[in-house]
């Protein structure tokens, strides 16, 4: 445990990416919305799981090779850097709820905006919104940290292997019919499924960065 | 006593390549050791192994007794500063700052000295504000260097670590390193192309040659240990006589040879009265001619590389 801590504080060594740095085209999409006063959700929310899959792939793949050099294992390295992002995952949860409610409870910040609500999804009580956001957000991060150490240990060959086959898998599933049985499932029912992808992506990350060398 | 590092039968393999060829080396703690080789002689190769940042393809490697690879209790009492050290700069950190990496170093090692740290940004010149993105070759060799010293690991693993440094940055690293050595002994293997430059640091020498061990002993014994011995080609002929030679050159009547073992205060007496000049070989000199090709150093290699 301890080694993985100090993994999250090396990360924490520069948080801004990870904290912060996510936010900022969040608030600018919503400053634009709140401009535009629009009533329809813009989907500026989104940005936020883009931008966590996106410091996930950074995370694992470029802080690599100094954690490394620092003396970190690749487990202890793959471990800290999960904790530290499905903890920041839980907060940025909690702080969308409570925009969430906020937005509610000033009838869309007075302007109707419906930014941080988003139909069918993020639109229910606050614990589901958390949970939904939380899981969402730890999902993305996990799996941008899995793209991220395929591309540290077989480059962009690999990387474009990794892509064709899940791109296969995905054709697969499609053509078996069965995604008609996802859009049934509701938000909590595709919060469960986006929890078992976390523990997927996770379980490949790891297996991926065991015989990773930089 | 368990030594620092002790590795046995290591081969790492490539595609088309051989890296490591069956390696055997012990490295005794608290020592300063010399790598040195052409390159492709194995030394990266070596460290990031050592550093449990590659995998072997087969071999053992222990590290105060225990493998390295994935072994936190042993990783975390090493340190490794690469040349070509990859820093999280890339375009999506242009903001990493050399403060950043300071900090980072400090959370992994228990020893870390923050004092040290400091005076060597100030001696090489180096603002912990700066971005890794905009720092020199030169600089971001200081920014290993000053990782690697204030780290205080047990074992410290320098790989060509002053890429880019000038003369004067080199002699204050060389400076630092001896000075934080005597007051904090550690093991610290340095590798190097400047040998003579960094040969009054070391108490071991290796020296690779295409992933194996060709020599590798203490520097003292080492320093006089080949001589060149120069002057008419007769008495080079008569003086060399007998004892193990590498190299001969002849020109007219002037010849040198190139003579493996010590000269005594007698034979210095016979050379002086035979009109020769003896020289010593510097280790610069000496690796050239281990790395010839094999059995170029083939006395000297045969006493040392058991």
């Amino acid at each position: 445990m301890n080694s993985m801590i100090k993994v999250a504080r090396y990360h924490l060594a520069q948080p801004a990416m990870l904290l912060w740095v996510p936010w900022a085209p969040v608030a600018g999409t919503f400053a634009f919305s709140a401009i535009r006063q629009g009533a329809v959700s813009s989907g500026g929310l989104v940005i936020l799981f883009v931008m966590f899959f996106v410091a996930g792939w950074q995370r694992a793949g470029r802080w690599l090779p100094l954690g490394l050099a620092l003396g970190a294992t690749r487990r202890s390295f793959y471990a800290g850097t999960a904790l530290l992002g499905v903890s920041i995952a839980l907060v940025d949860g909690l702080v969308i709820a409570g925009l969430q409610s906020v937005e509610r409870a000033t009838g869309g910040w007075g302007l109707s905006i419906t930014f941080f609500r988003v139909p069918e999804m993020l639109n229910g009580p606050w614990y589901d919104t958390w949970l939904t956001s939380f899981v969402g957000l730890s999902a993305l991060f996990a799996y941008g940290m899995w793209f991220g150490i395929v591309n540290r240990r077989w480059g962009v060959l690999g990387l474009i292997a990794f892509i064709a086959a899940q791109f296969l898998a995905g054709l697969v599933y499609a053509l078996t019919g069965r995604p008609g049985n996802l859009t049934g499932l509701g938000a909590l029912g595709l919060t469960g499924v986006a929890a078992a992808l976390t523990v997927v992506f996770l379980a490949g990350g790891h297996a991926t960065i065991r015989r990773a060398a930089v | 006593m368990t030594p620092a590092i002790a590795v046995t039968g290591l081969t790492r393999r490539y595609p088309g390549h051989v890296a490591l060829d069956d390696l055997r080396l012990t490295v005794g703690a608290g020592t300063i050791t010399g790598l040195l080789g052409r390159n492709g002689a194995g030394k990266t190769t070596l460290l990031r192994i050592l550093a449990g940042q590659e995998f072997p393809s087969s071999g053992s490697v222990r590290v105060f007794g225990s493998p390295p690879a994935e072994n936190g209790s042993v990783l975390r009492r090493l340190v490794l500063v690469r040349e070509d050290q990859e820093y999280p700069d890339s375009q999506g950190y242009p903001s990493f700052k050399a403060s950043h990496a300071l900090r980072a170093a400090s959370f992994s090692y228990p020893n870390w000295d923050a004092d040290l740290a400091s005076s060597l940004l100030a001696d090489f010149g180096l603002r912990a504000k700066q971005t890794v993105r905009s720092l020199s070759r030169g600089q971001r060799s200081a920014l290993g260097i000053t990782i690697g010293l204030a780290a205080r690991a047990d074992v410290t693993l320098f790989d060509e670590p002053y890429a880019g440094l000038d003369a004067v940055a080199r002699r204050i690293f060389y400076d630092r390193l001896l000075e934080d050595f005597t007051l904090n002994p550690r093991t610290v293997l340095l590798s190097t192309h400047l040998i003579d430059e960094a040969a009054g640091l070391f108490d071991q020498v290796v020296m690779l040659d295409r992933g194996r061990v060709v020599l590798n002993a203490a520097a003292d014994e080492l320093r006089g240990m080949v001589t060149t011995v120069s002057g008419p080609a007769l008495a080079v002929h008569a003086f060399t006589e007998g004892r193990p030679v590498w190299e001969r050159r002849e020109l007219g009547s002037q010849a040198s040879a190139v003579m493996v073992g010590r000269v005594s205060g007698d034979n210095r007496e016979r050379a002086r009265s035979l009109g020769l000049d003896l020289a010593p070989l510097s280790l610069q000199q000496l690796m050239d001619h281990a790395s010839a090709g094999p059995g170029a150093a083939g006395p000297l290699m045969m006493r040392n590389s058991a």
